[in-house]
C-alpha cells in the first residue's frame, strides 16, 4: 500500500515538472508568433526554431499520458486523452510542422492552438500539483 | 464603308472608342452613351433582307439547340443577322441594314416596362417582336430611366448622389459579354484631392485596381455590405508601343514620409509654403528634400510641378545605393534540360535548344554581364564547361545524384557575351540533341538537376529554368505516381493538388533566399504531377508553362511552345525585387494571393519580378477612416538587367463613404472575380474543392441578399426579382464561369495535372487574361459585321461583337470562335456550306475537314483573311507570353474535342453543372430564402 501511494507521489512530482516544460515551451511559442507579428523574425527562421520543438512537445506529452495509463491514473490518463490523440491525428496527416510558404495565412491557427495548450498545461500543472500533495498527505498518515 | 456617322437619327453622335474597338453612339443632348446604333428615323424592320433570305434553312433548325426557356432571354423571334459565306462582299448601302431588325426595340422594351412596371420573365403571349440581343438594350445605361427614379424616390436616395447605384434585374436582363471590357465604376475624388491636375494622377486600372472604388469609412459598413475588400495588382505589365511609358524619375531624388516611409506621390499636400509636404496617409508632415526643386541635368532650378512623381500614379524612381543590400548583381539564366527518352522523343529537347539558340539575342544583356548556365539531366547530370577561348565544350558528367556536387569550380555559369564570341555556345545548344539523341535512359533526377543549378548561381541568385518531360524520379524531390481515377471528383481529390514532396516547399524557400526564381516548362504526356512541381514557381514568383502530351513534330506543339519560351527569355528580367502596399491609416493589408513568398506581415519577396502577373492583396478596415479619401501604395524595390536598383511606385487613390448604396454601386466585378478566384483556389487546396465552390456561391449569394435587402424596396420579402446594382450585373456570370472552369469545376473526369495547372493559372494570371479564361469571348464568324476582320479607322483590327456563352447562339451552318486565351476554338457547323469551308480551310467540303490543332491557311480571299486576322489579333490583343492553340472542331467531330469546347460556353448546362438561367434561378431561391439559409 505505501509502495503504491510512493509511486504516486514520484509520479505527480514527474508530471509536475513536465507540465512546466511543456508550459514554458508553448510560452516560447507564442513568443516567438508574436516576434513574427512584429517582424522581429523572419517565417524561415521561425519555422526552423520552432519545427526543432514540436515533435520532443509532442512525444513529451505522450510519454507522460502514457505514464498515467500504465500507472492507472484513469482521470489524469482520460484528461490528457484527447490531446494526445489530437497530436498524433496532425503528425498521421503530416501536417504538424511549422510551413514557412503558409505560416502567415494559418498564423492566427496556430496562435489559438498555442493559447489552448497554454491553458490546459497550466490546468493540468495545478492538477498534478494537487494530486502528489494528496499522495504526500496520504503517505504520510 | 458608311460610317455609323451618317446614319444616326438627329441628336446622335458616334465617337469612335479605340480602347473596345467600335463606336459608342452618344446622344449630344442628354449625354446617354450606348454602345447600339439608336433608334431613329431609320428604314422599319425588314424581314426580307437578303442575308436573311439567302438563308431558308435557318429558322426550323436552330430551335434544335435552343432548350425552351432559354428563348425568354434572348428573344422568341431572333431575325437573323446572317451574312452567307457565298454572297458577295456587302455594298456600301447595305450595312444600314444589318442593324434594322432591332432598331426599334429599346424603345419597344421601355414601353413594355411602363405598362407592366416588371418586365415578364417569360411571356410566350407577347406577340410582339422582342428585341433582339444584338441590337436590343443591354446598354451599360439602363433604358428606362423613369421607372428608375421612382425606385430611388423610395430609397431616398437623390440622383445628386457621388454614385448613383442602378438596379439591374438579373432574371430580365442577360449578360452581355461587352460589358466586361466597360472601365471599372469611376473613382470619384474630392475636389482638389491631388496637387497637379493630371489625369494620370491615380495609376490605370491595368495596374492597380480595387474591388471598392468608394472605401466604407467602418469595417462594420464593409462587412454590412458582404462585398470584400481588395486590391487586384499588377504591378509590371508590358507597354505596348502606344501607350505611354511609365515615366522615370533619373535624379535619385525620393521624397518619402518619415514615419510611414510612403513615397511621394500626386495626392500628398504641399504647407508651409511649398517647404513642407503632408504625407497623406499618416498625415506627418515633412521636409521637401533640397534637390526637389533642382534640375540636375540642366544644373539650375527646375519646376517642381513637372516632377513626374507630383502628376503620375505610375513612376519608377532610380535608387541610390541606399536602397542596396549589395551591389547590383548580374542576371543569371540557368537551363535545366530533361533529355531522358521520352523528352528526346518528343522533340523537346531539339525545340528548347533551337529556341534558346534563336532567342540568344534576346535575352537582355546590354552591359554584357548576363550569365548562362546549361545543364541537361536523366537519372546523372550532364554539366557543360566552356572555358575561355575555347569553342568546343566539354561534357562533365555527375551520375552521384544522392549527394550533389559541382564537377568543376569555374567555367560552367558562362558569361553569355564571352561564350558567344568564338561561337562556343552556339556550339554547344547546336550539339545538345544530337549528343543525347539515343538517350534510352528512361527517369529524371529533377531534384538533384535544381540542386545542382542552385548550388551554380546561389552567390548571385537569378533565374533557373526547367524543362521536363518526366516524372522526377531519383534523387531528392522524386514523386510518386499517385493519379487515381477513383478519387476523382471526391472530397479526397484536392490532396491530389498540394505539394506530394516536401522537399518542393523547402527548396523554394531556399531558392526565395538565395534571389533564385524557377520557371517549369513541364511536357509529359503521362502524368507528372504539375500539383508538386508547379510549387516552386509559386513561391519563387515564376511561372508554370504546361504542355500536355508535347510532340514537336506537330507544328503547331513546337510553334507554341517556341513562341512563349522564346518571349521569357526575351523578357527583361527583374531581380532582387521585393513588394509592399502601404495604405493610408487605418487600412491593413491583411492576406495575399499570387507567386511570391510573404517574409514578413506585409512584405512580399520576389526573386525575379513576373511581367503580366496578378497579385490580389486583401485589405482591412481596422479603425474609422475619417479623411475625405485613403490613398494606397505598392512599391516595388528591384534591380533591373542593366544592373540599376529602381523602385517602381503604384499610386491609386479612393474616396471614403459612409453610405452602403455608394459602396455597391462603386463595386468592380472584374476585381472582385480576381479576387474570388485566388481565394477559391486557395481554399480548395486547405479544405475541399466542394468547399471551395460553396465558398464562392455563398458570397454571391451574400452579396445579392443584402443588396436586395438593403438597396431594393423589397427588403427582407421574397421578390420576383434578383437585383443586383449595374456595375454587378456581370458578377453572376462571372462566377459561374469560375465555377466551371477547369481549376475548380465539379467533375470526376478532370485530370489532376490539367486541373494543378488551372489552378495556377488563376491565381497568377492578371485581370486581363484572368476574365477571359473564367468567361470565354465567343465570337460568330459566318455573318460577322463587315468591318470585323478589317482594319478600322483608328488602325487596330475590328473585332466581332462578342456573343453570350451559350450554344443556343451556334448554327449548324456557321463558323465560330471560341476563346479563352489558352486555346482557341473553332467551331464548324455540320451544315456548312463547301463555299465557306473552301473559303477558310481550302478543302472541298465538311466531310474532308479534320478536327484538331491546326494552323489556318492564309488563302486568296477576303472571308479566309478576316478570319486569320482576327484570330491573330485574339493571339496578340493580351499581354503575356502565351500563344494559344488552335482548334478545329466539327460539329459531328470527336467527342472530346467537341464537349471541351462546349464546356467553354458557360451559360449552357453541362452534366451537373447548371446553365445560367438555373444558376440564376436557384440564386433567386436562396436570396430568397427558399434555399435554407
Amino acid at each position: 500500500m505505501t509502495l503504491a501511494w510512493c509511486l504516486t507521489g514520484w509520479l505527480f512530482l514527474f508530471a509536475v515538472l513536465m507540465a512546466a516544460a511543456l508550459l514554458f515551451c508553448m510560452v516560447f511559442f507564442i513568443i516567438m508568433f508574436s516576434d513574427l507579428e512584429c517582424d522581429y523574425i523572419n517565417p524561415i527562421d521561425l519555422c526552423n526554431k520552432l519545427n526543432q520543438f514540436v515533435l520532443p512537445e509532442n512525444i513529451a506529452h505522450a510519454f507522460l499520458t502514457i505514464l498515467f495509463l500504465i500507472s492507472g491514473q484513469w482521470t489524469a490518463f482520460i484528461l490528457n486523452a484527447p490531446l494526445l490523440l489530437f497530436n498524433a491525428n496532425k503528425i498521421r496527416n503530416k501536417n504538424h510542422m511549422y510551413d514557412a510558404t503558409e505560416i502567415f495565412r494559418t498564423l492566427p491557427g496556430h496562435k489559438k492552438e498555442s493559447f489552448f495548450k497554454l491553458g490546459f498545461y497550466l490546468l493540468s500543472f495545478f492538477y498534478y500539483l494537487y494530486r502528489m500533495i494528496v499522495a504526500l498527505i496520504a503517505e504520510s498518515e | 464603308m458608311a460610317t455609323p456617322e451618317q446614319q444616326l437619327p438627329p441628336g446622335w453622335t458616334a465617337e469612335w472608342q479605340q480602347a473596345h474597338e467600335r463606336y459608342l453612339f452618344i446622344e449630344t443632348a442628354t449625354g446617354h452613351t450606348q454602345w447600339e446604333p439608336p433608334a431613329g428615323p431609320a428604314p422599319p424592320p425588314s424581314e426580307s433582307t437578303p442575308a436573311a433570305a439567302a438563308a431558308p434553312a435557318h429558322h426550323g433548325k436552330r430551335r434544335q439547340y435552343a432548350a425552351g426557356q432559354t428563348q425568354a432571354y434572348y428573344g422568341a423571334e431572333e431575325t437573323s443577322m446572317l451574312q452567307p459565306m457565298s454572297q458577295p462582299p456587302p455594298q456600301p448601302g447595305m450595312e444600314p441594314q444589318l442593324f434594322t431588325p432591332g432598331l426599334a426595340a429599346p424603345n419597344q422594351f421601355a414601353m413594355q416596362q411602363q405598362a407592366s412596371g416588371q418586365p415578364p420573365y417569360f411571356d410566350p403571349s407577347h406577340g410582339q417582336q422582342q428585341p433582339d440581343y444584338l441590337n436590343g438594350p443591354q446598354q451599360p445605361v439602363y433604358p428606362n430611366p423613369n421607372a428608375l427614379a421612382d425606385q430611388f424616390g423610395q430609397m431616398g436616395l437623390g440622383g445628386q448622389k457621388p454614385f448613383s447605384l442602378q438596379t439591374a434585374n438579373l432574371l430580365t436582363s442577360p449578360p452581355d459579354p461587352r460589358e466586361l471590357s466597360l472601365p471599372p465604376p469611376e473613382i470619384r475624388l474630392p475636389p482638389n484631392a491631388t496637387v497637379t491636375p493630371s489625369q494620370f494622377a491615380n495609376a490605370d486600372s491595368s495596374y492597380q485596381r480595387s474591388t471598392l472604388n468608394a472605401f466604407p469609412n467602418t469595417s462594420s459598413l464593409l462587412s454590412k455590405s458582404k462585398i470584400p475588400l481588395a486590391l487586384v495588382i499588377t504591378p509590371y505589365r508590358t507597354v505596348s508601343e502606344n501607350e505611354q511609358p511609365v515615366p522615370l524619375v533619373t535624379d535619385t531624388v525620393i521624397a518619402r514620409c518619415r514615419r510611414c516611409r510612403t513615397y511621394i506621390n500626386p495626392f500628398v499636400q504641399f504647407i508651409d509654403g511649398g517647404n513642407r509636404w503632408r504625407c497623406c496617409m499618416c498625415n506627418l508632415s515633412n521636409e521637401v528634400p533640397q534637390m526637389f526643386d533642382w534640375d540636375q541635368t540642366r544644373n539650375q532650378p527646375g519646376d517642381r510641378w513637372s516632377r513626374p512623381e507630383l502628376s503620375h500614379g505610375v513612376v519608377e524612381f532610380v535608387a541610390p545605393t541606399e536602397y542596396m543590400v549589395r551591389p547590383p548583381q548580374p542576371a543569371v539564366y540557368v537551363f535545366l534540360i530533361d533529355v531522358s527518352h521520352t523528352a528526346v522523343q518528343s522533340g523537346m529537347v531539339a525545340t528548347a535548344t533551337r529556341t534558346i539558340l534563336e532567342n540568344l539575342d534576346r535575352i537582355p544583356d546590354e552591359d554584357e554581364r548576363t550569365k548562362i548556365a546549361v545543364i541537361c539531366f536523366d537519372v546523372s547530370l550532364y554539366f557543360f564547361s566552356l572555358p575561355p577561348g575555347q569553342t568546343d565544350p566539354t561534357m562533365l558528367v555527375v551520375s552521384d545524384v544522392e549527394d550533389v556536387f559541382l564537377p568543376k569550380p569555374t567555367d560552367l555559369l558562362l558569361n553569355l557575351a564571352e561564350a558567344r564570341k568564338d561561337g562556343g555556345l552556339e556550339n554547344l545548344l547546336t550539339r545538345i540533341n544530337d549528343m543525347f539523341k539515343d538517350n534510352s535512359i528512361i527517369g529524371s533526377a529533377m531534384g538533384p538537376a535544381l540542386q545542382a543549378g542552385f548550388k551554380l548561381m546561389v552567390p548571385i541568385g537569378g533565374k533557373i529554368i526547367a524543362l521536363s518531360s518526366s516524372l522526377p524520379s531519383i534523387g531528392v524531390g522524386a514523386l510518386k505516381n499517385r493519379e487515381d481515377p477513383k478519387i476523382l471528383g471526391t472530397a479526397k481529390e484536392s490532396g491530389l493538388l498540394q505539394a506530394a514532396s516536401p522537399f518542393y516547399k523547402t527548396f523554394a524557400i531556399e531558392c526565395s533566399r538565395a534571389q533564385v526564381s524557377v520557371d517549369m516548362f513541364l511536357f509529359s504526356s503521362a502524368y507528372q504531377d504539375v500539383a508538386s512541381l508547379s510549387c516552386l514557381p509559386h513561391y519563387t514568383s515564376g511561372q508554370t508553362y504546361y504542355y500536355p502530351a508535347f510532340n514537336a513534330a506537330r507544328a503547331e506543339d513546337a510553334l507554341k511552345f517556341a513562341h512563349e519560351f522564346g518571349e521569357v527569355l526575351a523578357m527583361p528580367i527583374m531581380l532582387e525585387a521585393i513588394m509592399r502596399v502601404r495604405a493610408s491609416r487605418g487600412l491593413r493589408m491583411s492576406s495575399f494571393h499570387g507567386n511570391f513568398f510573404v517574409r514578413s506581415t506585409d512584405l512580399l519577396a520576389m526573386p525575379t519580378v513576373a511581367t503580366n502577373q496578378g497579385y490580389a492583396i486583401e485589405v482591412q478596415i481596422e479603425e474609422t477612416i475619417n479623411a475625405p479619401f485613403v490613398v494606397l501604395q505598392t512599391a516595388i524595390l528591384h534591380t533591373t538587367c542593366y544592373g540599376e536598383r529602381r523602385i517602381r511606385v503604384v499610386t491609386t487613390a479612393y474616396p471614403v463613404t459612409s453610405s452602403l448604396s455608394e459602396v455597391f454601386a462603386s463595386a468592380d466585378q472584374v476585381a472582385l472575380a480576381v479576387l474570388l478566384a485566388n481565394k477559391a483556389v486557395e481554399r480548395s487546396l486547405s479544405h475541399k474543392l466542394e468547399d471551395a465552390r460553396d465558398a464562392v456561391f455563398n458570397k454571391l449569394v451574400e452579396i445579392l441578399q443584402t443588396y436586395k435587402s438593403s438597396m431594393t424596396a423589397a427588403g427582407a420579402g421574397a421578390s420576383a426579382q434578383l437585383a443586383v446594382g449595374e456595375n454587378l450585373k456581370m458578377l453572376p456570370v462571372l462566377i459561374l464561369g469560375l465555377l466551371k472552369n477547369v481549376g475548380i469545376r465539379q467533375s470526376a473526369q478532370i485530370p489532376p495535372d490539367i486541373r494543378a495547372y488551372s489552378q495556377a493559372l488563376l491565381t497568377s494570371l492578371p485581370a486581363q487574361l484572368l476574365i477571359p479564361y473564367i468567361y470565354p469571348t465567343f465570337y460568330s464568324l459566318h455573318n460577322m459585321p463587315p468591318e470585323s476582320g478589317t482594319v478600322g479607322p483608328d488602325g487596330t483590327l475590328v473585332m466581332p461583337p462578342p456573343l453570350p456563352l451559350t450554344s443556343e447562339r451556334l448554327e449548324r451552318h456557321g463558323l465560330f470562335l471560341i476563346e479563352d486565351g489558352q486555346t482557341i476554338f473553332l467551331w464548324v457547323g455540320r451544315d456548312a456550306v463547301p463555299q465557306l469551308v473552301m473559303d477558310v480551310f481550302n478543302l472541298p467540303s465538311y466531310d474532308v475537314l479534320r478536327g484538331g490543332k491546326t494552323t489556318l491557311p492564309l488563302l486568296e480571299n477576303s472571308f479566309s483573311q478576316r478570319v486569320n486576322a482576327i484570330i491573330q489579333k485574339t493571339r496578340e490583343m493580351r499581354r503575356g507570353v502565351f500563344y494559344p492553340h488552335l482548334y478545329v472542331v466539327k460539329e459531328d467531330g470527336e467527342p472530346p474535342l467537341r464537349l471541351w469546347a462546349l464546356s467553354a460556353l458557360v451559360q449552357d448546362r453541362a452534366d451537373v453543372l447548371p446553365s445560367y438561367q438555373q444558376f440564376v434561378s436557384s440564386l433567386k431561391e436562396k436570396v430568397n430564402g427558399n434555399g435554407g439559409y
